[in-house]
Formats: C-alpha cells, sequence, structure tokens
C-alpha cells in the first residue's frame, strides 16, 4: 500500500468510519446493490450534467470543475455528513495547492436540497488536513481493519453487511 | 435486492440499445436489466457477443442447462470487483493445509447441523427418524477427528447416504423412493429432485459469489484442480438442507409435485418442464423468504447466502474465525 494515495474518498469517510477507511484502501469494494449506494451515482450523474467536469488528477484525486474555472464543486445527496464534505472538499484545495501550486476556491453542492456552501481554505483548515492525511496512512498500515462500531452511518452503508455478518 | 430471471421458452437474446429482449415468435419480452442478478436459460436460446458484452458491462452471469434441466456450463463475466489482498488471503488459506481442513471442516459441520435441524423437526411427527438422529449425531463428533480431505468427504458422504435414507420417512411416498444417490443419469424421481435443486443452488451461489471479491475456483472442501468453480459447492453443501431438501419435502408433501412431472425411462428420470417450473417457482420463494438475522434485520435466504462470503472474508482477514450458517429451526 502506498502511503502517498490519500484521495477524497479516504477522506470523506475518515470522519466517519476508519474502518471503511482501511477497506476502501485496500480495494475491498462494498456491496455494489447498495441502494444508496445507486441512489448517490444517480445524482452524480443527473445534476450539474452541463456545467461540470470531472477531472482526474495525477491518478488520485478526481474533481468536478464547475464552469467557473476557479471552482471545484463537490455533489453530495445529503447534509447529513456535511462535515466529511467540507473536508473532502478542503482535501482537494489542499492537494492543488501543495502539489500543483494553483489556489482554487471549493463549493459543497447538495442538489436535492439546493443548498450551495463555499470552503476556503484557511489555515486551521489546513492542519486538520494535514492530521487526517498522517492517521489515514497508519490506518493503512494496520494489518486489519478497525473492528466495526455501530454508528447511524451503518444504517444505510453498503458495508453494512459485510461488517455485521 | 436483484431477482434471477429464468428462460425456458425458446427464442432470441437481442440487445436494443441498452435494453435485452426476449423475443419468441409474435411475442418480445423486455429484460430489465437493472433489475436482475442472473439468468437460468433452459430453452433453445439463440445470443450474440453484442448480448454478452451488455451482459458484462452490467455483470449478469448467465447459467446454462440442458433439455434435462443439468447444469452445463456459465457464461461467467469478467471480474468486476478486484481486490488483490483478498485473493491472496483466499489463496493463502488453501495452501496451508490446516487452514484448509479447518475450512472444510466449517463446510460439513454446517451441513450436518442444517441437516440434523431438517430431521429433528420431522422427529416431532415420526418417530422412526430418532435413529437417523442418533447415528448422525455420533457420525458428526469424527468431523474434527478427520486429518485429510478424502477422508473428510467420505464421512460427509456416509451422512448424507444416512440422511438421504431417512426421506423414505418424511416423504412417506412411493413415488418418491431412495434407494441409492444416483446422480449423472438420476435413475428416479427423488434422485432427479435432488439433483435439479442442488444444480439450480449451486448456481445461485456462485451468482452470489461473483458479487464478491471471492474467487470461485479456489474451495476448500472440493477439489480445486478438478473443476473450474468449487467454492461454489463448498458454500452449497451449508443450505442444501435448509434450502433444496425444504423445497422438495413441501413439494411433495403437499402433492405439488407429482410423479406425471417426470419424463421416465427404464434408467433414468428428469423433471419434465412443467415439473421444473413448479420446483424453480417455490425455489425462487424460498429464497425470497427472509429470516432474522442477529444485526441485521430481516434477511432473505439469497442474501444470507452472500453474508456466508463476506464471513469468509473476515476469516481470511483474521478479523473473526468462520462459522457457518446453521438455521435455528
Amino acid at each position: 500500500m502506498e502511503t502517498s494515495k490519500i484521495n477524497g474518498t479516504l477522506i470523506w469517510y475518515y470522519y466517519i468510519c476508519q474502518r471503511e477507511v482501511w477497506l476502501i484502501g485496500h480495494s475491498i469494494e462494498a456491496d455494489q446493490e447498495n441502494d444508496f449506494l445507486i441512489l448517490g451515482k444517480h445524482i452524480h450523474e443527473l445534476f450539474y450534467k452541463g456545467e461540470k467536469k470531472e477531472i482526474f488528477i495525477d491518478n488520485t484525486i478526481k474533481i468536478d470543475i464547475l464552469s467557473n474555472k476557479k471552482v471545484i464543486g463537490e455533489i453530495k445527496k445529503s447534509s447529513k455528513f456535511i462535515q466529511s464534505a467540507r473536508m473532502q472538499i478542503a482535501f482537494y484545495l489542499y492537494y492543488l495547492k501543495k502539489e500543483k501550486g494553483i489556489e482554487f476556491v471549493g463549493e459543497l453542492l447538495i442538489p436535492e436540497e439546493r443548498k450551495k456552501e463555499k470552503i476556503i481554505l484557511t489555515k486551521e483548515i489546513e492542519y486538520k488536513i494535514e492530521k487526517a492525511i498522517k492517521d489515514i496512512t497508519e490506518i493503512l498500515k494496520l494489518p486489519k481493519p478497525p473492528k466495526p462500531e455501530k454508528i447511524p452511518y451503518c444504517k444505510n452503508c453498503a458495508y453494512k453487511d459485510m461488517c455485521w455478518s | 435486492m436483484k431477482k434471477a430471471v429464468y428462460l425456458f421458452n425458446n427464442g432470441v437474446l437481442r440487445r436494443k440499445d441498452n435494453t435485452i429482449y426476449f423475443e419468441r415468435e409474435n411475442d418480445k419480452r423486455i429484460i430489465p436489466v437493472n433489475t436482475i442478478s442472473e439468468i437460468h436459460i433452459f430453452g433453445e436460446v439463440d445470443l450474440n457477443k453484442r448480448v454478452l458484452e451488455f451482459f458484462t458491462k452490467n455483470s449478469i452471469p448467465l447459467f446454462f442447462y440442458n433439455y434435462h434441466g443439468y447444469y452445463v456450463g456459465a457464461y461467467y463475466p469478467r471480474e468486476y470487483l478486484n481486490s488483490g489482498l483478498l485473493t491472496l488471503k483466499q489463496a493463502e488459506f488453501y495452501l496451508k493445509i490446516k487452514e484448509r481442513l479447518f475450512l472444510a471442516k466449517s463446510f460439513v459441520k454446517g451441513a450436518v447441523e442444517n441437516i440434523l435441524k431438517n430431521l429433528k423437526y420431522y422427529q416431532k411427527s415420526k418417530d422412526d427418524i430418532k435413529d437417523y438422529v442418533k447415528f448422525i449425531e455420533e457420525k458428526k463428533n469424527e468431523i474434527d477427528l478427520k486429518q485429510d480431505i478424502p477422508s473428510l468427504m467420505a464421512l460427509e458422504g456416509e451422512i448424507r447416504k444416512s440422511y438421504y435414507e431417512s426421506f423414505n420417512i418424511i416423504l412417506n411416498s412411493e413415488s418418491f423412493y431412495f434407494d441409492k444417490r444416483t446422480k449423472r443419469p438420476p435413475n428416479n424421481p427423488l434422485n432427479a429432485l435432488i439433483s435439479f435443486g442442488n444444480s439450480l443452488l449451486y448456481t445461485t451461489v456462485l451468482s452470489q459469489i461473483y458479487r464478491t471479491h471471492l474467487d470461485p475456483r479456489i474451495g476448500y472442501l472440493h477439489e480445486t484442480n478438478q473443476r473450474s468453480f468449487t467454492l461454489n459447492l463448498d458454500i452449497s453443501e451449508i443450505f442444501k438442507p435448509i434450502i433444496v431438501d425444504r423445497v422438495i419435502f413441501s413439494l411433495v408433501n403437499k402433492g405439488k409435485i407429482k410423479i406425471e412431472h417426470f419424463e421416465e425411462d427404464v434408467e433414468f428420470s428428469y423433471l419434465n418442464e412443467k415439473g421444473k417450473q413448479i420446483f424453480i417457482k417455490d425455489f425462487e420463494e424460498k429464497l425470497f423468504t427472509t429470516i432474522k438475522y442477529k444485526n441485521l434485520g430481516n434477511v432473505s435466504y439469497r442474501r444470507l447466502i452472500r453474508l456466508e462470503c463476506y464471513k469468509l472474508y473476515k476469516h481470511f482477514l483474521d478479523e473473526e474465525i468462520y462459522k457457518p450458517f446453521i438455521a435455528e429451526w
């Protein structure tokens, strides 16, 4: 496992479930038939079709660039895990700043709730991201996944059956 | 949860844009790919590469059966879940004889426990069953003494032979009588039912394995180097008594399946088309039935098969020792 391969998804899950960070980090995928997973994909395909452009950077991060070229957007189904979503965008901003020397502004989009939120990379957020990257690297080094813990997220999680079988 | 589709009629499977049609004379049936997990083909069906490509794209395996309902092969699309880690672990547990034996014994123990559940249920009304229960319970204790796979399989064979003999009491039917297990071809209607049911279960389990990171070619109880798919046979052992055999008991005892649903020759016996359809209807209903599962609420039998795969993940990742599913009643 290459420790430099931290991506936005791992950051998102870091703030929700560390077990999931390990599983995804080891390419153990969730149940692809999970209704919520399918719904999420549809929302992604359906909204902002015209104005977004999905691009891959360094094979590591996948971002949606919105029509205005200095804004990167991230689409979510609901604001339930808004902190995770904010940090995921912050990670993209951080990555682009550190690796590419470009400063972007982020935008969190929740089409179903007609919500938009601007995300700006502050020093404080940068520290948080750095800590998350360090922690995730440690989690991925563990020989086996952290034990499952029952949290509210489990209810609709595509890994549910895997964790609680 | 996605469903299985069974095709009995002769016709052509055609892809048109992003849909599949099953065309027959004067008849066109749309197969909505988003809702199906696998297709079982019993009739004479023509299909082309375009169709297969579409099934690959949608991760749908196809299973083919011959005229007699005997499994002939599968179109198992390219694996779409790739985790090198789990594949390596799965192989590692095969190569270490102690680990392999542990898993092989687990499958046999699961099978035997579920066999006993069936027998104990019928023991309540049929007193003679108790001799079989006693014999199988004694044999069960020998599982742990076995040191290699062939002798474990022989023991399992002995247990299953005794169990199948008990069907004569459970079914109490002259038409469905067990003398000895014959497979290719089955020699009487009861053997035909067992073979057909087991075939359906093997492919159903295979279809669930396809939806996981597990490699169906690496089995533990069944010899890996002798056939292409074996893990499905291993996992099926656990579910045969609670899915296939219970469907047989209910079909025969309720008189839903009769001798007229078989094609008989001097030496062999097969379900005819009507018979196959009756069997599949109840088999599918069984897979759809739900039971309470410790942490997951209501879970269907089909889902239960998937959970068994996930339990193997955890075993391979050294998280939790594998325990086979045992029915509560």
